[in-house]
């Protein structure tokens, strides 16, 4: 069983795509079409460049340590949010789902 | 300005912060002056603004291209960094919006340490408390 499917396992989680450094799709699982996961791939990829420019340059005007390279994000809607670590992307519900968990869980998976 | 002390109170709050839609810092609380100043946040403000809007108009451009609901209004934004995390939200104003109000309050941020941080707190102490008036 893919490593990435016992995300399902927690609460609120409805999606989670493992996407490539170009942003292609290595695998996805839950309650979206192939290609919605397709295009959830390469959206997190495009976010995860740009959060990490932003990390980049906060850190270079500013001086301050600690913001790069960020670990992650997370987009709260106002039913549904969108978290990523690393190369991995979740889709979870935002009201009820246990994000901490979740935060932690998508980073130890990321790191396999 | 009590919510900005209650955003202090979260685990691992190292400073909490209010901006305007176009980034300007305003008022802000800093736990640790050593680390953080107010330049700092300004610039953090400025960032979490641009993450934002441009996260608005991707909830709104995925909303359109698929029949998926529920990412637009945004709520918050949240960047982990390495060791701080910044949470923003901007709820408070999109109520004001469906009201019909003119006259907008600020979005509010809160940085922490990743150490100890935690988000679900975060969330909710800044989605659930009463906008300053």
């Amino acid at each position: 069983m893919s490593m990435i499917k016992r995300l399902l396992a927690l609460d609120g989680v409805n999606v989670v795509c493992h996407f490539r450094d170009d942003g292609k799709l290595v695998e996805g699982y839950g309650l979206m079409s192939q290609q919605e996961m397709l295009n959830l791939a390469r959206f997190a990829h495009d976010y995860r460049r740009m959060a990490q420019g932003n990390a980049d340059q906060l850190a270079m005007f500013t001086g301050m340590r600690g913001w790069t390279p960020p670990h992650g994000w997370i987009l709260r809607g106002v039913a549904q949010s969108v978290c990523s670590v690393g190369n991995l992307v979740c889709l979870v519900d935002s009201i009820d789902a246990p994000l901490n968990d979740i935060l932690l869980e998508l980073r130890e998976v990321s790191r396999w | 300005m009590a919510t900005l002390d209650a955003l202090m109170q979260l685990p691992g709050a190292m400073a909490a912060f209010e901006f305007r839609g176009s980034g300007e810092l305003l008022e802000h609380r800093i736990a640790y002056p050593d680390r953080l100043n107010d330049s700092i946040l300004d610039l953090l403000a400025h960032m979490c603004a641009a993450n934002m809007s441009i996260a608005t108009m991707q909830a709104r451009g995925w909303e359109r291209m698929t029949s998926m609901k529920g990412f637009y209004p945004v709520k918050a934004f949240t960047l982990v960094g390495f060791d701080w995390s910044v949470v923003v939200s901007g709820l408070h104003r999109e109520q004001y919006k469906q009201d019909g109000k003119f006259s907008l309050p600020p979005f509010m941020g809160v940085v922490m340490s990743n150490e100890t941080a935690n988000y679900e707190a975060a969330f909710a102490a800044l989605e659930n408390q009463e906008p300053t008036p």
